[in-house]
C-alpha cells in the first residue's frame, strides 16, 4: 500500500520534474515551416471536413505545417481541453471554430496571452478581443437568401418555421436574424416561433413532426445547419409531407445533396467552408509574420437546387466526406 | 443423574414447508463445554434444526431455551447476542479481507474515542493484535492475520472460521460439516481446535456424516430422523454400527408416540 | 479415516481416542513439519509479492512508460509545468467521478449513470443559480448545494433499486442514465445552461500555491475518499460486501442499507463533478459527457479494482485516471486524432482486465 502510494505520488512528480527539460521552444519546426493548428467545431462533420480540406490545400500551397484536431461532439466541455493541450504545443497560430461564444473564451485568451495568434472561423465568441480575424459566412445574408428562396418555393404564403441548433452559436443566430428580417417583407407568410435542434438529428426530426401536428398550415421550413436539415428532412419524410412542405436547408453535405436530388429538400444554402479553411491558413501565416489581417471577412454562398446541383459551378462547393 | 443445566435446549420444535414437515417435534440439548454431534441422514432435518437454534429461521411450534430460559431468536444476530455462533459449511468468510478483518466483521474496534466511533475509524493495529492472541489461544496456526484470507490454505481457512466463532461465542458454536473438504492433516488440526474451544467452556455442536470422526471427537451424539430425535448416545458407550442403526431407524432409545411407531 | 477405534473395543480409554492420530501442539518439530506440508499447498505471499502481483503496479508501469515516451518525443511541450497543469486540470473531473465509482465497483456493482447525473446536476444547479444572481458567494453556494443534492438524490434512488428491489446495477444505472440525461434535456429544451460565476476554479488567478483550485479540490475528494475507503468501517463493509455479501450479512452488516449509501455516494460525487464542470467550463455540457461513465469505469479498473468486487484502492484509481488523461494530452500534442485515443484507452483497458483475470485464475483455489 505504501509503495503504491509512493508510485502514485511519483507520477505527477515525474510530470512536473520533467519541466527541467523544458527550454523555450520556437513556434516553428526544424525545417523552418510555421506551425498552425486547426481546431474544428466537430470532428467528422462534412462541413468541417471541407474546411479542413481547404486548410490543407493552403498549407500545401504556402508551405505551412498544419495539423487538425476536433472534439467528438460540438460541445465546449470537449473542445476546451483540446484547446488547452494545443496551446502546449505552442503553434504559431490557432484556427478555430469555437463551440460556445462564452465558454470558449478563457482557453483562447490563454492562447493569445502566450503569443499564439488566433483566427476564428465559422463561429465566433462574444469577447471582441479574441481573434485577430473572424472568417465566416455572412450568415445574416445567408438567412436572407434562405428566406427569399423559401418564399419562392411556397408561393409567398403559409407558415414558416426556423430551426436553429442552439442559441449562442453565433453563425446560426445570424442566420435566424437574416431569415426573420426578410420574412417580414413577405406579408403573406406567417413566422412561427423559432425552434432548436441542439445539433442533433433526432431532435430536429421531432421538432418537425411536433410542429406539423400543431400547425396544419406549415408550408416551409428553414433548417439552419447541416445536421438540423438532415433531421428535418427525415421528419418530413416520416410524416409523408416531403415535397408538400418545402425545406430550405443550410449546408450541403452528402446526405443533404441526396435529399436535394430525391426531393425531400427543395434548396440548400451552401457555405464555402473550403474557402474559410483556405483563407484561415493564409491569414494565420500573415499574422505569424506580423502582417495585419482584415478583422472581419465574410465568405459568400451559393443556393443549390435540384436543377443546378450537378453543374460544375455549384457542385464544387458541395461538402466532402474526405479530402 | 446430571444436574447440569443444558446451555441450549430445543423442545418439540416443529416446522412445515408446504407439504413437507421438516421437523415434527424435534428435541435437542447441549451442556456447557460439551461437544455434541448431531447426526442424521439427508432430509432428517439437521440443517433446519441448526438454523433454528442459530436464529436463521423461525420454528412453527415448540420452544428454545438458553440456560433454562425460553428465548426467541428472530435473527442470527439475536442468537449471537445470546452467545451462540455458527460456522457455516461455506465458512462465510470474506476472502479478500484479512483474518483479523473477518474476525471483527460487524464488530469492528474503533480508534479515536467517541468521535472515532462516530466516523468509524478502524483500530487495525489493535484488531490485528487481538486476532493474533485469539487465534493462538485456540492453538490454531494461522500464519498471518494480515494477508487476505484467500491466500491461506484450506485448513487455515477453517481455522479462521472456527476461530472467529469461538472468539465471540460464550455459549455454543454450531459447526456444519467442518472437515468435509479437508485432508488428513488439516482435519486433525480442526478437531484439535474444536477440543480447545470446548475446553474453554464453550459448547460445540457438530453436524457430521462422518461416524468415526464423530465418535473420535464428540462427548455425546444425538440422532435425528424424520424431524425428531430418535436416539441419544454417549460417544464412548457406542460404536459406528449402532449409530448407523439409529440413523436408519432400526434402533431408537428415545420415547416415541404410538402414531410414530406406526408411521415407521 | 485414521484414528478409528476398532469396533467393539469398549475398553477404549475414558478420554478421547485421539492419541492414535497426529497431534499438533505438543510437538513443535512435528508442528513445523505439518506447517511445511500445509505451506506446500500455498505459501503465504509476502507484502512485496502481493504488490508485484497487483494490477495497479502494472498500470503504474504502463503510465510511467507513456510519460517517458511522450517526454522524449516532446520534451518542451509535453514535459512542461504548464502541460502538467493542463493534464491535471482536465483530469480533475474524471477523478472525482472515479472516486465514487471505486466504491461501487468494489461492491461488485457498477454505475453507468454518473456522466448523465453530472449533466443533470450541472443543469439544475445552473438554472437555480441564475435565479439567485449573476455572481457572488450566494450564487456559488447555491450551485454547489443544488448540484450535490441532485446527485445524492439520484444516487440514492439507484441504491434503493439495487439493494431493495434487487434489480441488477447494470440495468438500474443504465436506465437512470437515460432518465437523467433526458430530464436534463427537457429542463433545458436541449440548450446548454451557461454561467460565468465560478471561473476562478480553473484560472491562475484562483490558484493556491500555484496549483489550480479545481485540481486541489479533486485531490481533496481523493483524500477524503481514500480515508473513507481504507480507514473506516464504511470502507471495510464496502470490501466485505464485494468479497462475500452473504458473509457480511451474517456478520450483522446491514448490506442493503450500505449499498444504498454506496450508490448515493457515487451520485453525490457525480453531482459534485457537475458543479465542478459547470464552474470550469461555464456550460452544462449536454453533449459533452457521454463517455464519462465508461471513462470512470476504465480508470477504476485500470487502477487495479476488480469488477468482481472485494479488491481495489483509491491510489490505484488515481493511477488509473492518469492513463486516459495522459493519452488524451499526448495524442493531441502528437497530432493524432481523438478517435485513436479512444482505441488506445480501450486496448489498455482490455489488456489490464485480461491480466487481472489471468492472475485470478492462476491463483484461484475453489
Amino acid at each position: 500500500m505504501k509503495r503504491r502510494l509512493a508510485v502514485a505520488i511519483g507520477v505527477p512528480a515525474l510530470l512536473l520534474a520533467a519541466t527541467a527539460c523544458g527550454a523555450g521552444e520556437s513556434s516553428s519546426t526544424a525545417d523552418g515551416k510555421e506551425k498552425i493548428t486547426l481546431i474544428l467545431g466537430q470532428a467528422g462533420e462534412p462541413f468541417y471536413i471541407s474546411m479542413d480540406c481547404g486548410a490543407k490545400q493552403a498549407a500545401k500551397d504556402l508551405k505551412v505545417d498544419l495539423d487538425t484536431q476536433g472534439p467528438t461532439a460540438f460541445d465546449a466541455t470537449l473542445q476546451n481541453p483540446i484547446i488547452d493541450t494545443v496551446v502546449q504545443k505552442k503553434p504559431g497560430a490557432i484556427l478555430i471554430a469555437p463551440n460556445d461564444d462564452k465558454a470558449s473564451v478563457n482557453p483562447l485568451k490563454a492562447a493569445q496571452d502566450k503569443g499564439i495568434k488566433t483566427i476564428l472561423v465559422d463561429t465566433i465568441v462574444g469577447d471582441e478581443s479574441i481573434g485577430l480575424s473572424r472568417i465566416s459566412s455572412d450568415n445574416e445574408a445567408g438567412g436572407v437568401a434562405a428566406a427569399q428562396e423559401l418564399a419562392k418555393q411556397i408561393g409567398d404564403k403559409g407558415s414558416v418555421l426556423f430551426i436553429g441548433t442552439k442559441p449562442g452559436v453565433s453563425s446560426v443566430d445570424a442566420r435566424q436574424r437574416g431569415f426573420e428580417k426578410e420574412i417580414k417583407n413577405h406579408s403573406g407568410i406567417k413566422l412561427l416561433p423559432a425552434q432548436f435542434s441542439n445539433n442533433e438529428l433526432a431532435k430536429a426530426n421531432q421538432v418537425v413532426t411536433d410542429t406539423l401536428t400543431a400547425n396544419k398550415d406549415l408550408a416551409g421550413i428553414f433548417a439552419a445547419n447541416l445536421t438540423t436539415a438532415d433531421g428535418a428532412a427525415a421528419g418530413l419524410k416520416s410524416t409523408g409531407k416531403q415535397g408538400q412542405v418545402k425545406i430550405v436547408g443550410f449546408d450541403a453535405g452528402p446526405q443533404q445533396v441526396k435529399q436535394l436530388t430525391d426531393g425531400s429538400v427543395q434548396a440548400l444554402v451552401v457555405q464555402k467552408p473550403y474557402d474559410m479553411g483556405y483563407k484561415g491558413v493564409e491569414f494565420a501565416l500573415k499574422a505569424i509574420k506580423g502582417e495585419t489581417v482584415e478583422k472581419q471577412v465574410a465568405t459568400d454562398f451559393v443556393v443549390a437546387t435540384k436543377e443546378n446541383v450537378s453543374t460544375p459551378e455549384i457542385s464544387k462547393y458541395l461538402y466532402k466526406e474526405s479530402c | 443423574m446430571s444436574a447440569v443445566q443444558p446451555v441450549l435446549e430445543a423442545r418439540g420444535l416443529t416446522k412445515t414447508y408446504g407439504h413437507v414437515q421438516a421437523l415434527r417435534g424435534a428435541d435437542f440439548s447441549v451442556n456447557p463445554g460439551e461437544i455434541v454431534a448431531l447426526i442424521g441422514d439427508n432430509g432428517a432435518g439437521k440443517s433446519t434444526l441448526v438454523k433454528m437454534l442459530s436464529g436463521a429461521i423461525q420454528p412453527d411450534g415448540g420452544e428454545i431455551l438458553v440456560d433454562g430460559t425460553p428465548v426467541h431468536l428472530p435473527t442470527p444476530i439475536a442468537a449471537r447476542a445470546h452467545g451462540i455462533e455458527t460456522v457455516y459449511q461455506d465458512l462465510a468468510l470474506a476472502l479478500d479481507l484479512t483474518p483479523a478483518a473477518n474476525l471483527y466483521l460487524g464488530r469492528e474496534l474503533t480508534v479515536g474515542g467517541p468521535i472515532g466511533r462516530f466516523f468509524g475509524f478502524l483500530d487495525n493495529k489493535k484488531m490485528r493484535e487481538e486476532a493474533r492472541k485469539s487465534f493462538s489461544s485456540l492453538g490454531s496456526i494461522v500464519q498471518s492475520v494480515d494477508v487476505p484470507v484467500r491466500s491461506l490454505s484450506g485448513g487455515q481457512l477453517q481455522s479462521v472460521a472456527v476461530g472467529r466463532s469461538a472468539a465471540w461465542a460464550n455459549r455454543v458454536v454450531f459447526m456444519d460439516e467442518p472437515t468435509a473438504a479437508l485432508g488428513v492433516v488439516q482435519t486433525a488440526k480442526v478437531l484439535e481446535l474444536i477440543r480447545n474451544v470446548a475446553a474453554k467452556g464453550i459448547a460445540v455442536v457438530l453436524i457430521s456424516h462422518n461416524m468415526p470422526q464423530v465418535l473420535e471427537v464428540a462427548d455425546r451424539v444425538e440422532v435425528l430422523r424424520l424431524g425428531r430425535r430418535t436416539a441419544k448416545f454417549k460417544a464412548d458407550e457406542t460404536d459406528v454400527e449402532q449409530l448407523v442403526a439409529a440413523l436408519t431407524g432400526a434402533f431408537t432409545n428415545e420415547p416415541v408416540t404410538v402414531g410414530e411407531e406406526q408411521a415407521r | 479415516m485414521t484414528g478409528q477405534t476398532p469396533a467393539g473395543t469398549d475398553e477404549a480409554p475414558a478420554k478421547k481416542p485421539h492419541d492414535d492420530i497426529a497431534v499438533i501442539t505438543p510437538d513443535p518439530a512435528l508442528a513445523a513439519v505439518e506447517r511445511v506440508a500445509d505451506e506446500a499447498v500455498e505459501p503465504v505471499p509476502s507484502a512485496l509479492q502481493r504488490l508485484v502481483r497487483s494490477s495497479s503496479i502494472w498500470t503504474a508501469g504502463v503510465l510511467a512508460l507513456f510519460i517517458i515516451v511522450f517526454s522524449i518525443l516532446m520534451p518542451t511541450s509535453f514535459a512542461s509545468a504548464d502541460n502538467a497543469t493542463t493534464i491535471l486540470s482536465n483530469a480533475s473531473i474524471l477523478l472525482v467521478l472515479a472516486v465514487g465509482m471505486t466504491f461501487v465497483i468494489i461492491t461488485s456493482g457498477i454505475d453507468l449513470s454518473v456522466g448523465a447525473v453530472l449533466v443533470l446536476s450541472a443543469v439544475v444547479a445552473g438554472q437555480q443559480m441564475a435565479k439567485v444572481g449573476e455572481s457572488g458567494t450566494a450564487v456559488v453556494v447555491t450551485a454547489l448545494v443544488v448540484a450535490v443534492a441532485v446527485g445524492l438524490f439520484v444516487g440514492a434512488v439507484n441504491g434503493v433499486l439495487v439493494a431493495y428491489a434487487k434489480v441488477p446495477p447494470l440495468i438500474v444505472t443504465l436506465g437512470m442514465l437515460g432518465i437523467a440525461l433526458g430530464t436534463a434535456r427537457i429542463l433545458t429544451k436541449g440548450i446548454d445552461v451557461r454561467t460565468s460565476a465560478m471561473e476562478n476554479i480553473d484560472t491562475p488567478q484562483g490558484a493556491v500555491f500555484g496549483i489550480r483550485l479545481i485540481v486541489l479540490i479533486a485531490l481533496g475528494v481523493l483524500i477524503v475518499g481514500g480515508v473513507l475507503l481504507h480507514l473506516t468501517r464504511f470502507g471495510r463493509y464496502t470490501y466485505a460486501i464485494g468479497s462475500n455479501a452473504e458473509a457480511a450479512r451474517r456478520s450483522g452488516v446491514n448490506v442493503q442499507l450500505h449499498l444504498v449509501k454506496i450508490y448515493a455516494l457515487s451520485g453525490l460525487l457525480a453531482g459534485f463533478a457537475g458543479f465542478l464542470s459547470l464552474a470550469k467550463f461555464g456550460t452544462s455540457g449536454l453533449s459533452g459527457h457521454e463517455s464519462d461513465s465508461l471513462g470512470a469505469i476504465a480508470a477504476v479498473v485500470l487502477g487495479g479494482t476488480s469488477l468482481f468486487g472485494g479488491i481495489g484502492t483509491i491510489v490505484g484509481t488515481l493511477i488509473g485516471v492518469f492513463i486516459p488523461a495522459i493519452l488524451a494530452n499526448g495524442f493531441v500534442l502528437l497530432d493524432i486524432q481523438a478517435y485513436w485515443q479512444q482505441v488506445a484507452v480501450g486496448v489498455v483497458l482490455v489488456a489490464a482486465v485480461w491480466f487481472d483475470q489471468y492472475k485470478r485464475r492462476s491463483r484461484n483455489r475453489s
